[in-house]
């Protein structure tokens, strides 16, 4: 049995998190998948699963100084820096949520947008579940150009395996008309790119946590729907005796994450 | 023009040829055209000759002109492109391009890049492994203090690998140290 350090009450999250736009929103739903709800509930009562912490990967990318460092830092520091310092190649932190009850990790990819780090930068894309395309609110441009980062990430990942979010930055610096101009057009890409669109201020927090909630529960919930998907399949296989007999649970877990394809 | 002297006393006429100006060349006409008009009563042949004297001045008038402007345009060129070199050796000892796909490094500017992408990467990746381990230990010492794990235990987590695993991957590894100590 393994220890896991408790989770600070800031990350516990409860409740399903709504998205920022339905207009550009992976998810409509309320709450949690059903199955999802009842696997999750299950393995809490077990403690079944505590000595597998899951943990994803999201990828932030954009152009340099667009505040994909900022929104990080928000988040996970509680800090926000004016001065511009560039990421150099590439950084990462990890955040730890309690979801439906359990343990959950995000390694959070802080990517650099100059163009000389890109060699390095992207040679971390691969295996993320989550790609987050940053843009900065206030220079448009900088949204036209998400659709390349993302072409980028993508290459690097399997097709449709990856929650897909379109964030724009610094909203503190736009009026209230501006604002709603920029949303518009950026909801119209973030559709395009088949993202969810997020609004947000790093320099006032706003929808910063709200935001992160939403990838780690989307993220979250699909890990855990692939484990029960990809236990079922070779439970069958199991039955049908093509693969070696297991005695230990923790060696069941692992036969039943090889691909069912296989 | 009063003042002047005559004959071979004309400054224009000591002159070196390719520093002549047009203004030399209306006194060499000036002077010549004054012991012409000595001679002129002699007879047709004379002002035949004064028509072709006068003709030939017009013609070095033309050609110092001529010389003069290309003479000033070459100069201007020259300027030009001695501009250019300063700019482009500027450059160059900054660190610039100084041809296709080349660089000029100043070995005594305490800033010149130094290292290569390789060593860049490498860098990063020992600063990511580092990190991932010091997450790992405050993690740890979180648990001695809140008394929930009694003995030092190995492994809360799968710290993220250069370039990461996947959830899939670092779960496949548990059994081993950490992925750290693996790489
Ligand atoms: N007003 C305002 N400024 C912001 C916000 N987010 C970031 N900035 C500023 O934008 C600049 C760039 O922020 P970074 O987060 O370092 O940019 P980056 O995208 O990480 O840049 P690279 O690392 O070069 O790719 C900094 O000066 C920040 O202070 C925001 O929400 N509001
Ligand atoms: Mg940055």
């Amino acid at each position: 049995m393994h220890f896991i350090p408790p989770v600070s009450k800031n990350r516990i999250i409860s409740k399903f998190p709504k998205c920022y736009n339905p207009q550009a929103c992976l998810q409509m739903k309320e709450d949690w998948n059903e199955k999802a709800k009842s696997a999750c509930l299950d393995r809490a009562a077990r403690q079944h699963g505590m000595d597998r912490l899951k943990m994803s990967k999201a990828v932030v990318v954009g152009d340099l100084n667009v505040g994909k460092t900022c929104l990080i830092n928000r988040f996970c520091k509680d800090a926000f820096d004016r001065d511009y310092k560039a990421t150099i190649g590439v950084d990462f932190e990890i955040e730890r949520f309690e979801l439906s009850g359990l343990p959950y990790s995000l390694q959070i990819w802080d990517t650099a947008g100059q163009e000389k780090f890109k060699c390095i930068a992207s040679a971390y894309y691969r295996g993320a579940q989550v790609i987050i395309t940053v843009f900065d609110m206030a220079d448009i441009k900088t949204l036209e150009h998400t659709r390349q980062w993302l072409v980028e990430a993508l290459r690097e990942n399997e097709p449709n395996a990856c929650f897909i979010f379109l964030v724009g930055t610094k909203r503190d610096l736009l009026s209230a008309e501006e604002c709603q101009r920029t949303e518009r057009d950026a909801v119209k890409i973030a559709s395009e790119m088949n993202a969810e669109f997020w609004s947000v201020s790093s320099k006032t927090g706003q929808n910063v946590q709200e935001f992160f909630f939403r990838v780690a529960a989307l993220s979250f919930e699909d890990a855990i729907l692939q484990e029960i998907e990809l236990s079922s399949s070779s439970a069958v296989r199991i039955g049908d005796g093509e693969i070696l007999k297991v005695d230990a649970g923790d060696q069941q877990d692992r036969a039943a994450r090889k691909p069912s394809c296989c | 023009v009063e003042g002047r002297e005559e004959g071979s006393g004309v400054p224009a006429f000591e002159k070196d040829p390719l520093e002549l100006t047009v203004e030399d060349v209306y006194d060499i006409s000036y002077v010549i055209g004054k012991d012409l008009l000595k001679v002129s009563r002699v007879g047709a042949e004379v002002s035949d000759l004064q028509f072709k004297i006068v003709r030939v001045l017009e013609m070095f008038e033309i050609m110092v002109n001529r010389y003069n402007l290309s003479l000033e345009e070459l100069r201007m060129e020259r300027d030009n492109w001695k501009e250019e070199l300063g700019r482009v050796v500027a450059e160059g000892s900054n660190g610039n391009i100084i041809g296709p796909d080349k660089l000029v490094i100043d070995l005594k500017d305490p800033n010149r890049p130094r290292f290569t992408m390789q060593e860049l990467k490498e860098v990063l990746q020992e600063r990511n492994q580092l990190k991932a381990q010091l997450l790992l230990a405050q993690e740890e010492l979180q648990l001695y203090k809140s008394g929930v794990m009694p003995q030092p235990q190995q492994n809360m987590e799968n710290p993220p690998s250069d370039p990461p695993l996947t959830t899939e991957e670092s779960i496949e590894h548990k059994d081993e140290k950490t992925t750290i100590q693996k790489l």
